[in-house]
């Protein structure tokens, strides 16, 4: 019995100290575990709020850009792309639907057949394949399709936890004029870091505020959103208005287009701006592609710098008056066009510079002295540094050194050199060089703004690409037009540059280019770049017309340049007619203009304004015909005759009408009439007539002076 | 006749492990109703209770038979000891020469039925029943005839036949057989030849496993990566996510159902399910588990000191041990004190077949207990006799 008492305790003894150590294991479990929940119970907290909730973002619609009428330039749409978790559905209706459902997709989505759509659905389904619970369907479908798409077989069976449809919504940027204006819209691309544009200077006005959503992560990689979590809305970006005349816009970008391909330049670019408030009306900016096209691919206008030459000669001669040292009528010694300046020769382009020694101040404006200029610049500013110094003040004084602060990111600063300054490689010839537009560099915007304050009598505004910001259609924030000086010279200079600017066009180096529609004022360029070679380039020019219009009541300033023109390289030849055209435009679809208009072709009748090449020539026809067109264009012809059939001949200045003596018994000259006029005449006169061909009659198979003998003739058009 | 009394005229043995297995089944419908909810959404999105119904029915036959089980005298299963072992035997082979489902071969098919059930949890009691009664037949295991070939070499055999496919379980029912040597007595050089014996199993094991083969069939690469992720102080993803629950529940925890890791943790309903409980019931509720397993411990240690050694003292301390260890193991798991095993919480846990059989475990439990109070009873009326 003791034995058996014995035995019982040493195995309770055993059991014990099993049941010890189990204890003590448990013990060290609990430890354990406290441990983690307060030791590093932060840490294993946070670890866990990354990994099972997110917030995901909820991407706000992002703002429209709107041009001044209320178009749209560039607005969000949103699409989805189209995933599908084959696993979701019933086995039955899986099997029951997937034929019909592979047959709609291939109707949607040519990528794969039916057969191969099948296939890739059932293998889904199997989880055969990468990413089996996120089949990829279609990208990009609008919202019309996407409802589509839900009609479909197996699609149909309800939210995506029913049906395994999965959406996923995007905005895509859409400008609906497509290149109009298109760089300076601009672009964001957060993930790309491209920033450019009014869509990069607004990005945080456009964006809004991105909503959150709480999402947890299910087994398997999924989220679902939680329910009775807070979600942040997001909020909608505000639309943001330019200053942009869609109209206006259209106009310069295709004006500018047709030039730069008939130039076959590089690039260019054109502005234009309202005088009286800086707001930028159009911008285009046009660069030569791989294709030979051009497209908008960077924004010249604002970001590029350059030489301006001749254009700049506004800021130096106005330097020159405001200081006093000159008058308009003061003569200067143009030397035939040629002067050495030290080691440098400075020659004009123009002919009239050859042929002419001595000219007045406002002659060698208007021909575009550059050793007139030069000369001057470097007489009156040349002296010592002092002197060097108030030049480079005056032209401070014309903010020809600071940006203009356009709400475009990247716009460049303008380069003046300082006075006798060695970093700035000041040289002798430095002053001469600058007074023509060289040495210094700026942005075409920049040059524009000086014109514009010039027609502005010397207000200068801060040019301007936004006029407000919306939300819903309501105003939320003006941007006023901004005043920067009132003043940036005396009345008497910006009245004395003004008549400069118009001679230019009257009498200068754009005199070809004149309307007798209304009159304008401008600055031709024609500067040399790269003159020094840099970087093995050749030597290039760029061709720019500067100017406003109308002359006496400015309502646009404008601005073109033209980079590397290849069939001209003066102002007046490549940039002036893209200016005009823009101009013409203008005139012909604004109603503001046709006041301004009327008063000049009164006030230019005592003028000769008609441009030679737009005249029409050689044209035959009936007398009261052309009398008529002629009166109603208000232009003159000369002498006036009795005669019934006219030739209409172009003067330089005015029309000539003559006779044209059309016999009644002979074969007439019908060669250079209208189909029309040469019909009635010669059936009149008894003669069959046969016709070949479209125009004005080029050619006629009976000699004219034949006797008519009811003879058949044949007439060539062409 | 009240409820009460009536329960305990049914349900004779041992009150509080009753109570106990109630406790733990209830737990563990709760625990698995909310761990498996994600999953039933996913998969099921119709039947959210698809799970649960299935955990539920699995329940109730397992309380069936842990009735049924009940009911038997425990010298009926002395009686099927030795044929339960030997059938055990090939039906493991048979299971390693499967193709193996999920992870590992561990799973035979019931013909006609189409459940799948862990030959190693048959093997498991097989075992222990079966040393049950080889420690119970020699009082004092001495000498090396009496140890090696009745106890060493079954607990070999059947051991290295789990170990290929499902190292923990092996190593488990390993450890529960040396335990239930130590406290049958069993001298200690033998329990060292037995470790002796099962290393060089082990180490055969790993050898073998460069052989073709045997690819597929010893998890080796398993092994060692789970003891890698164990010797990185983080234990791994699965551990990492079980240690963000057990922290964010607290001491109160976040209240039924409102698992925020049973997303992302890996089997949050039966390997992981611990972690669950301490993110829903916290810490607090982690203890209460633990405290019914090593309560359960003391009640069947009680038996023990009740009983003579014998073999159904032997059996039920031998299946609590097993079970005891296996609860404390999934949970060492969950706060990374060992590296992940794939051992589940006995009767808790969503645990498919091995329910039923914890469930048979208790039913011979309480079957012992029943029969050892019969006996007391009897043994004290007999004294008050004498």
């Amino acid at each position: 019995m003791a034995k058996i008492i014995n035995i019982k305790n040493e195995i309770l003894i055993r059991v014990y100290i099993v049941g010890s150590v189990l204890v003590l294991f448990a013990l060290l479990i609990i430890g354990q575990a406290i441990r983690i929940q307060v030791f590093d119970g932060e840490k294993w907290q946070q670890m866990r709020d990354a990994l099972v909730l997110e917030e995901i973002p909820i991407q706000a619609e992002r703002g429209n850009i709107f041009a001044a009428d209320g178009s749209i330039l560039a607005t969000a749409l949103p699409f989805f792309d189209i995933r599908f978790d084959p696993t979701i559905v019933e086995e039955e209706i899986f099997e029951e639907n997937v034929d019909s459902l592979a047959r709609c997709l291939a109707s949607i989505n040519i990528e794969k057949t039916e057969g191969g759509w099948k296939d890739y659905l059932e293998r889904g389904r199997r989880g055969e394949m990468q990413g089996y619970k996120h089949l990829k369907i279609k990208n990009s479908v609008d919202f019309a399709e996407l409802e589509r798409i839900k009609k479909f077989p197996i699609f149909n069976q309800g939210n995506r936890y029913a049906s395994g449809l999965i959406a996923e919504e995007r905005f895509k940027r859409e400008k609906p004029f497509n290149s109009l204006a298109h760089r300076t819209i601009g672009r964001v691309d957060t993930g790309r870091n491209i920033n450019i544009g009014l869509e990069g200077y607004f990005n945080n006005e456009l964006r809004g505020e991105s909503g959150k959503r709480l999402m947890y992560r299910l087994a398997g990689g999924d989220w679902i959103p939680v329910g009775d979590l807070t979600q942040i809305e997001p909020q909608k970006g505000k639309d943001i208005v330019t200053t942009i005349d869609i109209n206006l816009q259209d106009i310069t970008h295709h004006a500018l287009y047709d030039a730069l391909e008939r130039q076959n330049a590089a690039h260019g670019t054109a502005i234009v701006m309202e005088v009286k408030t800086g707001a930028i009306r159009a911008i285009a900016n046009l660069q030569q592609n791989d294709r030979g096209g051009y497209g908008e691919l960077f924004n010249f206008g604002i970001g590029w710098r350059y030489e301006p030459g001749s254009t700049y000669k506004l800021a130096s001669i106005m330097a020159l008056l405001e200081d006093g040292h000159i008058e308009l009528d003061n003569l200067i010694e143009i030397d035939s066009g040629k002067y050495q300046f030290y080691e440098e020769t400075l020659v004009d382009s123009g002919k009239e510079s050859f042929v002419s020694d001595t000219v007045s101040i406002r002659r060698a404006f208007e021909i575009s002295s550059n050793v007139g200029m030069a000369k001057l610049i470097n007489h009156f500013y040349g002296k010592n540094k002092r002197s060097a110094e108030r030049f480079i003040q005056r032209l401070q004084s014309f903010y020809l050194h600071l940006p203009t602060g356009v709400e475009i990111k990247g716009e460049q600063k303008p380069y003046i050199k300082q006075a006798y300054n060695k970093e700035d490689l000041w040289s002798g010839t430095t002053l001469p060089w600058m007074a023509i537009g060289y040495e210094s560099l700026m942005t075409p915007l920049q040059l524009l703004t000086l014109y514009n304050t010039v027609a502005n009598d010397g207000l200068m505004m801060k040019p301007h690409l936004v006029s407000e910001l919306q939300l819903f259609g309501e105003q939320v924030k003006k941007f006023p037009p901004t005043v920067v000086t009132r003043r940036i010279a005396s009345k008497e200079t910006i009245a004395a540059a003004k008549e400069l600017l118009e001679g230019v066009v009257l009498r200068g180096t754009a005199a070809h280019l004149q309307s007798n529609q209304y009159r304008f004022a401008g600055k031709t360029g024609t500067a040399q770049a790269n003159y020094h070679k840099i970087r093995g380039n050749e030597i290039h020019h760029v061709a720019s017309f500067v100017g406003y219009f109308p002359a006496e009541n400015p309502v646009y300033s404008c601005i073109v340049v033209v980079n590397d023109p290849k069939v001209s390289i003066y102002g007046g030849d490549v940039a002036g007619p893209v200016f005009r055209e823009i101009a013409d435009r203008c005139f012909e679809t604004k109603t503001a203009f046709y006041d301004s208009m009327q008063q000049q072709s009164i006030s230019n009748n005592n003028h000769s304004l008609l441009r030679t090449k737009e005249l029409p020539d050689k044209n035959i026809g009936y007398r009261k015909d052309f009398e008529s067109i002629i009166s109603h264009l208000g232009l003159q012809h000369r002498p006036p005759t009795s005669e019934e059939w006219t030739a209409i001949v172009a003067d330089t200045d005015s029309l000539n009408l003559q006779r044209r003596t059309v016999p009644d018994k002979q074969v007439p000259n019908v060669v250079g009439m209208g189909l029309r006029d040469a019909i009635y005449i010669l059936e009149n006169r008894g003669l069959e007539v046969s016709v070949q061909g479209a125009g004005k009659i080029v050619r006629q198979s009976i000699i004219p002076g034949t006797r008519i003998r009811g003879q058949q003739i044949k007439i060539y058009l062409g | 006749m009240s409820l009460g009394s009536r329960i305990q005229a049914e349900l004779r043995g041992d009150p509080v492990i009753w109570m106990i297995v109630a406790l733990l089944a209830t737990f563990s419908v709760v625990i698995v109703y909310s761990s498996t909810s994600t999953l039933a959404f996913q998969y099921h999105r119709d039947n959210i209770g698809f799970f649960l119904t299935k955990h539920l029915v699995l329940l109730g036959f397992g309380l069936f038979m842990t009735y049924v089980c009940y009911l038997m005298h425990p010298m009926r299963y002395s009686k099927m000891a030795a044929t339960l072992f030997l059938l055990a035997i090939p039906l493991l082979m048979y299971t390693l020469a499967l193709e193996g489902q999920n992870q590992g071969r561990r799973w035979i098919e019931i013909p006609y039925v189409g459940i799948t059930f862990q030959t190693s949890d048959f093997a498991r009691l097989a075992l222990i029943i079966y040393l049950a009664k080889a420690l119970s037949i020699t009082e004092y295991i001495r000498d090396f005839n009496s140890a090696f070939m009745p106890i060493i070499v079954p607990v070999i055999i059947i051991c290295g036949l789990i170990a290929p496919a499902d190292l923990s379980t092996s190593a488990l029912l390993f450890f529960t057989c040396m335990l239930m040597m130590f406290i049958g007595r069993v001298e200690m050089k033998y329990i060292a030849l037995l470790i002796m014996c099962g290393i060089v199993v082990i180490a055969t094991l790993i050898i073998l496993a460069d052989f073709e083969v045997f690819d597929g069939i010893i998890r080796r690469d398993t092994w060692i990566e789970r003891f890698r992720d164990y010797n990185n102080n983080e234990g791994g993803y699965q551990v990492q996510q079980s240690m963000m629950a057990i922290a964010s529940g607290g001491f109160i925890g976040l209240g039924p159902g409102n698992s925020l890791l049973r997303n992302s943790l890996p089997n949050p309903y039966n390997d992981f399910i611990f972690s669950t409980i301490c993110e829903e019931y916290g810490l607090f509720g982690g203890m209460i588990i633990i405290s019914l397993f090593l309560l359960l411990l003391f009640r069947v240690a009680r038996l023990v000191t009740n009983s003579s050694k014998g073999f159904s003292a032997m059996l039920a301390l031998g299946l609590t041990l097993s079970m005891v260890i296996q609860a404390l193991t999934n949970m060492a798991v969950a706060v990374n004190l060992l590296p992940v095993t794939g051992l589940n919480l006995p009767l808790v846990s969503y645990g498919g077949t091995s329910l039923v059989f914890t469930c048979i475990s208790f039913g011979i439990i309480l079957s012992v207990s029943k029969n050892i109070e019969k006996l007391n009873l009897e043994g004290s009326s007999l004294m008050n006799k004498k």
